[in-house]
This record gives C-alpha cells, sequence and structure tokens, in this order.
C-alpha cells in the first residue's frame, strides 16, 4: 500500500512541476512564436506585391488571401494563398495579382517536399521570378524541355521535373478560379 | 477516395521508414529473420493503429478545448507507453499463444519513433478520425511490408561473401539505401 | 589523490561517447534523425545541440531524483522528464530560430523516441550521481553531434556539388536523398570498422609475439 502510495505521489508530482515548467516556457515563447509566423506572411505578401504596406487577412470558404494597400490606402492587388497536391505530397505557395486583376505580380513557395535537387527547385528564385507580370487570362500553360516560352500567359517548365512545375500551375490556377468566383 | 490516397501515400509512396526514417531502430534491429520481421510488423500496426485513434481523441477532445497544445508531446508519450503495456498485458492474459509469438517485441514499440511519429503527423495534417485510423493502419502496414522485404534480403546475405568490414550493420544500411531508391520509383503514383 | 581518481574517471567518461562508444558510429543509437536531418551540416549541427541539450538536461535531473522514483515507475517518469525538456528545447527552437525549427520539423519531438536519451537514463544517470551523470552525457551528446555534423557534412558536400564555394563538381542529387543517408552512413560505419581492426592488429601483434 505504501509503495503504490509512493508511486503515485511520485508521478503526480513530476506530472505536475513538468506542467507548471511547460506553461511558463509555453506563455514566453508564445508571443515570440506568433510575432515569427506575422514576420514569414509579411514576407511572402511583400515579395509577391513589393509596394505592400498594409493588408488585410479574409478567409472566405477554404480561400485565404490578403487584400493589399498602399500607403495612401489605394489597393494594390491581393496576395492568394494556393494549396495542392505536388508530386511527393502537397505544396503550398502565395501569389500575387494586382488591383484590375490583369496579370500576376509575383509568386513565392511557401511549404514543399518535393525531391530535393530536382522538384524543389520549384522553391529557386529563377522558377518563381517567371510568374512576374504573367496575365491572368487565358490560365497559365507550362513549356517543357527545350521549348521557349512565347505567350505572355506561358512559363518554362524545369528540367527534370515537370509534374512539379506542372503542380504549381495547376495549383495556381485552380485557386484563381476559386478566388474569382468568390471574390 | 481521399482515405484511399492517404493509405497508399502512407503505406507506399512515403514509406514510413524509407523515406520519413520513422522505426529505424526496430528496422535494423529486428530485420535479420522473415518470422521475427512480420510478427513485429503486425504488433506495430497494431499498436499504431489503437494509437492513431486514441492520441485523436485525447488531442481533439482534451488539448484543444483547454487550449493546452503544450502539453502534446508528453500526454502522446505517455498514452503510447500505457498503451503498449495494457496491450501487453491484454494479449499475456487473453491469448499465451499469440504472447509467445509478440511478446518480447512489444516494450520495444515504446521507444519506436515511427508511433510518435504518426500521432505527430495526424496532429499536423489536421487528419479527421476516420482518416488518422486509416493513416494508422497504411503506416503500419508500410512498416511491415519495408521490414519484410529487409528480412527477406538478409535471409540470402547471410550466404553471400561479404567484407569484413561491411558485415553486419553497414551492409544492412547501403542495402535499406538501394531499397529507399527503389521506393522512390512510387513517387508520384498520386499527383492529380 | 582521491580527487585525481574522480577527474581521471570523469575525464573518461567524457570521452568515451566520443570515440569508443559513440552513439552513432558504435552503437547504433538514435539513428532516426541521424539519418533523416542531416541533409546539410548546419541541419545535422543543430538537431545535434538541441538532443545534447535534452539529454544533459535529463540525465542530470534523472540522476538528482534518482532515490526518489520507485523503480516500478522509473520509465513513466523519465519519459515525462524527457519529454519536458524537449517541448522546451522545440518551443524555444520555434521562438528563436524559426527557420531551423522548420527544417528539423517533426524530427525535433521525435527526440523524445531517441533511444540514446532513455538508454542513457536507464544506462547511467539512474545509477551514478549526478556529476558524472552530467559529464557522461555531455560526451554522448557531442559525440552524437559529431556524427551528425560530419554526416551532414558529407552529405552537403556531394549533394550540393561544392566544397565551401571552392571546388565546384556535378552535385549528386542522391546525396541528399533518404537513399543517400542510409548509404552515406554504411560506408562510413565500415570505414571505422575496417580503422578499428587495423588498429587492434597493431595493438595485438606484440603480445603474440612475446607468447
Amino acid at each position: 500500500m505504501n509503495k503504490i502510495l509512493r508511486m503515485i505521489v511520485v508521478l503526480t508530482v513530476i506530472g505536475i512541476i513538468s506542467g507548471a515548467i511547460l506553461a511558463l516556457v509555453y506563455t514566453w515563447s508564445l508571443p515570440k512564436i506568433v510575432e515569427n509566423e506575422t514576420k514569414a506572411t509579411d514576407a511572402a505578401i511583400f515579395t509577391v506585391l513589393p509596394d505592400t504596406k498594409t493588408y488585410k487577412k479574409v478567409v472566405a470558404l477554404d480561400l485565404t488571401y490578403y487584400d493589399c494597400f498602399d500607403e495612401s490606402g489605394a489597393k494594390v492587388g491581393t496576395a492568394i494563398l494556393c494549396q495542392g497536391n505536388g508530386y511527393q505530397g502537397a505544396i503550398t505557395l502565395m501569389v500575387g495579382v494586382n488591383a484590375d486583376f490583369t496579370e500576376f505580380t509575383g509568386m513565392t513557395v511557401l511549404d514543399q517536399v518535393e525531391t530535393p535537387g530536382l522538384g524543389a527547385k520549384i522553391g529557386s528564385s529563377d522558377f518563381e521570378r517567371q510568374f512576374n507580370g504573367l496575365v491572368t487570362k487565358p490560365p497559365i500553360e507550362y513549356v517543357t524541355g527545350g521549348g521557349t516560352v512565347h505567350l505572355p500567359n506561358e512559363i518554362q517548365a524545369i528540367t527534370g521535373a515537370t509534374i512539379s512545375s506542372a503542380a504549381v500551375v495547376n495549383i495556381i490556377n485552380k485557386t484563381v478560379k476559386e478566388w474569382l468566383q468568390i471574390k | 477516395m481521399e482515405l484511399l490516397i492517404i493509405f497508399i501515400s502512407a503505406s507506399i509512396v512515403n514509406n514510413f521508414v524509407l523515406s520519413y526514417f520513422l522505426g529505424i531502430c526496430p528496422f535494423l534491429g529486428v530485420s535479420n529473420k522473415l518470422e521475427k520481421a512480420v510478427s513485429m510488423g503486425l504488433a506495430t500496426t497494431f499498436v499504431m493503429v489503437l494509437a492513431a485513434m486514441v492520441t485523436w481523441l485525447i488531442n481533439n477532445l482534451i488539448l484543444i478545448p483547454f487550449n493546452l497544445p503544450f502539453l502534446q508531446y508528453v500526454s502522446f508519450i505517455i498514452v503510447i507507453a500505457s498503451l503498449v503495456q495494457f496491450v501487453e498485458m491484454f494479449i499475456r492474459k487473453t491469448s499465451p499463444a499469440l504472447y509467445r509469438a509478440l511478446g518480447i517485441f512489444l516494450p520495444l514499440i515504446t521507444t519506436n519513433c515511427a508511433i510518435l511519429g504518426l500521432a505527430l503527423m495526424s496532429v499536423l495534417r489536421e487528419y479527421s478520425f476516420i482518416q488518422s485510423l486509416v493513416f494508422g493502419l497504411a503506416a503500419g502496414l508500410g512498416f511491415t511490408l519495408a521490414l519484410c522485404i529487409m528480412a527477406g534480403i538478409r535471409e540470402e546475405l547471410e550466404l553471400a561473401p561479404i567484407p569484413e568490414p561491411f558485415k553486419g550493420a553497414p551492409i544492412t544500411l547501403i542495402i535499406a539505401g538501394l531499397l529507399a531508391l527503389a521506393f522512390m520509383g512510387f513517387a508520384g503514383l498520386i499527383t492529380g | 589523490m582521491a580527487t585525481n581518481k574522480v577527474k581521471r574517471t570523469l575525464f573518461f567518461e567524457f570521452t568515451k561517447g566520443l570515440w569508443n562508444e559513440s552513439p552513432v558510429f558504435r552503437q547504433l543509437l538514435g539513428m532516426c534523425p541521424t539519418l533523416a536531418v542531416t541533409t546539410s551540416a548546419i541541419n545535422g549541427f543543430s538537431m545535434g545541440l538541441a538532443t545534447t541539450f535534452v539529454l544533459v538536461c535529463s540525465s542530470t535531473i534523472i540522476s538528482a531524483i534518482r532515490k526518489l522514483i520507485p523503480s516500478q515507475v522509473r520509465i513513466a517518469s523519465y519519459v515525462v522528464i524527457i519529454a519536458t525538456f524537449v517541448t522546451v528545447a522545440d518551443l524555444f527552437l520555434k521562438a528563436n530560430f524559426a527557420d531551423i525549427s522548420k527544417a528539423l520539423g517533426p524530427f525535433v519531438p521525435l527526440i523524445v523516441v531517441n533511444c540514446l536519451i532513455l538508454g542513457r537514463a536507464e544506462a547511467y544517470a539512474s545509477r551514478h550521481s549526478p556529476l558524472p551523470a552530467f559529464v557522461d552525457a555531455l560526451g554522448m551528446g557531442i559525440g552524437f553531434t559529431f556524427a551528425l555534423l560530419v554526416l551532414g557534412t558529407i552529405r552537403q558536400i556531394f549533394g550540393t556539388g561544392t566544397v565551401f564555394g571552392l571546388i565546384s563538381f556535378e552535385p549528386w542529387v542522391i546525396m541528399i536523398l533518404p537513399a543517400g543517408a542510409f548509404i552515406t552512413l554504411g560506408f562510413l560505419i565500415a570505414l571505422i570498422n575496417f580503422l578499428k581492426q587495423s588498429t587492434k592488429k597493431k595493438e595485438l601483434a606484440p603480445a603474440c609475439e612475446v607468447k
């Protein structure tokens, strides 16, 4: 009996101390973690819409997007959070469109688990930069292999990673279409 | 359809052992005999399915409503450890034959990172209860598959002339590397 | 004299983790993070430091309270203590080093089930006083960090195709893939086995002659 009591007491005390320590550390770190997340969002929005000074987050249905404004409060465009399946897993990216929705202002990959050295190149600035200034209609197309880009809605797929490149294009086209319906 | 994708993804395309490196210790430790590998794989699968269910309930019924995300790791590992203990006692009482086959592997499962990894991943991916269940089953079967393939190869390997420094762990690791390469062929199976 | 002896044993406890009982190369403990996060030197190094932190803290605490814990619930108590420090490390990384925390992903929480930590708690900390336990944990932690750093550096050099920007060659993509991790570690352990065998022969040779 004494033994069982001791077991219970020891485990309870350890549990309480551990809980207390964690609660303390958690309250200390939470503001910093939130700040880091905001910073990451800020950076992504600033990449796709460089003129942004303030933004407003909108969540509608399954979509999250940010209406962006410059210093004078005029709308510069919208940054849309896009998500979908890549070659090996989910890809999350942010794409910017200008205020009158005629062209894309930029794209940045936030999260991806594509093959390092091949598909993961969708996160490289060379690939991302291709989306700057693409027209929004018709939908984005990709050119494979040695083909060159002719039309204003085309990008060059990464050699050896066509599926990942195609996945990015499909994710953007699909999300933008959904966004247009609820805008 | 979505469940099928989760199943194929967790069991084959993103095999826990060969692409997430979860559960390497038992993978290297008990993969020398096919029979042992099957038992270990099935015992792990069983605990995985149970763990997926229980950790989902804890996370969604206790940790999220009471805003205690920082207790996640502590509570999950305790649940897994007690689950393993419970399964061990249950099997010992109900089926001595099964206990003799699986018994010695059960304590090892507590420190199998595949189980905790599974629980954490289904939280991260915000799976529903059913999805977690399928995920647990698929991951367990994928683990069993990798273990059995490895065991099959290692049984043959005992007859092969391996250079002295490569004997044991090194050759096993290199074979695991080749297996991982082979499993990469499945990538891209679930796009679209 | 007595202090001298203590010092020597402490030094021994410290160095055994670095080479003779190296957790990764010799004991094959903690393989999961070893293989998963060593895609680059910095990732391997951060993972090693996080593990060392947890190992040192939990070993010292466990050794300090070892006489209070009834042996039936010792594993449960160890696990709770370890999980607490892992959560602390995880929150700290998330708050101050968001990039590293993102790169290491789920492998920070998985330090909880790193067999190295529970292994040291059970095999060493629960039987020794806090000072040796601290030194033993520190040695093992540094040995682990060193192994991860070596593996990370090799994979980074071959995977990115440059040696610190000095020499560049065609990158071997396989080295940063999962397969590369297994193969690199396999060859490293074989190399260490080979070195060990050749030094052993040299040491044994004179003894044989005397006989």
